[in-house]
């Protein structure tokens, strides 16, 4: 079998377990719902029209709700990682290596099967959000749907390389929890960059601008609204370079991990 | 019969002592919550108070003040649902009905265990209130008490009570975000009243009834952001939510337990 199909197929295999999982999507696009048309709404309510000035005009709702769609994609690929970790409490880690398939095939496949997965669950949310903002263009939503799959396998394979190197549950729980919650603090979905710079906190603006976060949010901003370019501290060349260098740099990452450390035993 | 309650509280008491003790091992996980919950206040706070409208909400960090109390309950309590979801999975329950107490005992312990890991976390986080707002008078202390064990009896008996529903651990971990999000974002902890009126017009009242807007308009009292507030329909309707939690949550944790 060629390399390429044996990829595939490792894929596939996670692309299967959707079907298992529509109790799951339910329930994200219930809350996505929630986040969308009453947290968006009532807070774009208090915010005061002058934080245009800072979005290039474009109103906060439509900037906090593709911040919104950013921190889901986000947030599904790292639940990912509670699916490895079930995984490897049932034993099928230990069955994938000892499969007659190269360690790096098997770390494509499931970093590739993680993104498009991610992908596939985050799209009626992705139609949610371009159909409040009317974006029609199918070249915008094409875009749109390649940076959202870079921007997943960058975070699966983050994720993926955590829960291998923690190796139990319910580190997994709280480690990937902690750093979900965090990350998103520390970026530009809930106010746009000049308004984290002029609260003057060095820090915060510093881990905000280098957060994944921020570029893909920023990324689809951009390209929605073309008068966010004025605003943007980075243009959206420099952000899709920093995802594809943040996904590709991970996904390496993760396959020297599977080739030179991955060890099965001792999962706690 | 006295003998019988003392015996159930006594047992009820060691399970939650063992629950509190178990709460600060994960020290590294608290250290980070304690931290975002921080982060939230001073970072979501600092920076909405430079855009929010003044006419609508003069001080941000102030009026965000009572509601981080209402989240580090949140936070904490529902560890206890985590715990439980674990033990389930594991069959832990099977040794936990070995021990000799009875199942009563070892839910209200449960239920205990994730008010006192509640109300234990929120300690620092009144002293901050205290810092940020006006400190309370001794009859606002009581009332703000009162509205802490209430809020965190409910969201210690909601957590197991939604553990039990499911035994899929990435379930579990949406369902705890699902509350999350419609516990808080439909309330009055991040915007006024008004701007729920102005946005979701006739379901905006719905907001008035959540365990957590009760709770932050009786904070909001207790440390004087607010001065006039129903504090009858908010006191009742947190022991309302408090007792039915209960009631669910014996309910579905026994029937889980027999299983």
């Amino acid at each position: 079998m060629s390399r390429l199909k044996t990829i595939l197929l490792v894929a596939t295999w996670d692309l299967m377990k959707l079907r298992n999982q529509k109790v799951f999507v339910a329930m994200r696009l219930a809350w996505f719902t929630v986040q969308v048309l009453v947290f968006a709404r009532a807070i774009s309510y208090i915010v005061t029209r002058t934080v245009e000035n800072y979005t290039g005009g474009v109103e906060y709702y439509y900037f906090y709700i593709l911040g919104v769609y950013t921190t889901l994609l986000y947030s599904t690929s790292i639940a990912r990682g509670y699916m490895v970790a079930e995984e490897f409490d049932d034993g099928i880690v230990e069955y994938h290596l000892s499969l007659p398939v190269k360690r790096s095939t098997l770390a494509i496949g499931r970093v590739l099967g993680g993104g498009v997965s991610t992908l596939i669950f985050t799209l009626p949310m992705m139609i949610i959000v371009y159909t409040v903002l009317r974006v029609r263009d199918p070249v915008i939503v094409a875009i749109s749907l390649a940076s959202a799959l870079v921007f997943s396998a960058g975070v699966v394979s983050l994720v993926i390389l955590l829960v291998f190197t923690i190796k139990s549950t319910d580190l997994t729980d709280i480690i990937v929890g902690a750093i979900d919650a965090l990350l998103v603090r520390l970026s530009t979905v809930f106010y746009p960059l000049p308004v984290i710079a002029s609260t003057g906190i060095a820090p915060y603006y510093v881990a905000a601008t280098l957060n994944p976060i921020s570029h893909m949010s920023d990324f689809l901003r951009i390209l929605v609204f073309p008068e966010y370019y004025l605003v943007a501290p980075y243009g959206p060349l420099a952000s899709i370079l920093y995802l594809v260098g943040f996904s590709m740099g991970l996904l390496l990452l993760a396959i020297e991990f599977y080739e030179k450390k991955l060890e099965t035993g001792g999962w706690r | 019969m006295i003998y019988d309650f003392f015996e159930l509280t006594t047992q009820a008491y060691t399970v939650a002592l063992r629950d509190l003790k178990r709460f600060w091992q994960n020290i590294y996980w608290l250290a980070g919550q304690v931290a975002m919950n921080i982060a939230d206040l001073l970072i979501f706070g600092l920076i909405f108070r430079g855009i929010v409208r003044p006419d609508l909400i003069p001080d941000y960090i102030r009026f965000i003040t009572p509601g981080i109390l209402c989240l580090s309950i949140f936070i904490s309590s529902f560890t206890i649902g985590r715990e439980v979801g674990v033990e389930l999975r594991r069959e832990v329950t099977h040794y936990l009905v070995s021990l000799p107490i009875t199942r009563g005992a070892l839910v209200a312990g449960r239920v205990l265990g994730g008010v006192l890991r509640g109300l234990m976390y929120q300690v620092g986080f009144l002293i901050l209130a205290v810092l940020i707002m006006t400190p309370p008078t001794l009859d606002k202390w009581i009332l703000i008490l009162a509205a802490s064990i209430f809020i965190s009896v409910t969201m210690s008996s909601l957590s197991i009570t939604l553990v039990t529903l499911t035994r899929d651990f990435n379930i579990q971990a949406a369902i705890r975000s699902l509350v999350y999000f419609v516990f808080f974002f439909m309330s009055n902890v991040f915007y006024p009243e008004r701007a729920l009126r102005a946005r979701l017009g006739p379901v905006a009242p719905v907001a008035l009834y959540s365990p957590v807007s009760m709770a932050v308009t009786i904070y909001r009292y207790g440390f004087g952001y607010s001065t006039e507030v129903d504090l009858v329909f908010n006191t009742a309707g947190l022991l309302l939510w408090s007792t039915a939690t209960v009631l669910l949550a014996y309910k579905l944790y026994i029937r889980n337990l027999r299983r």
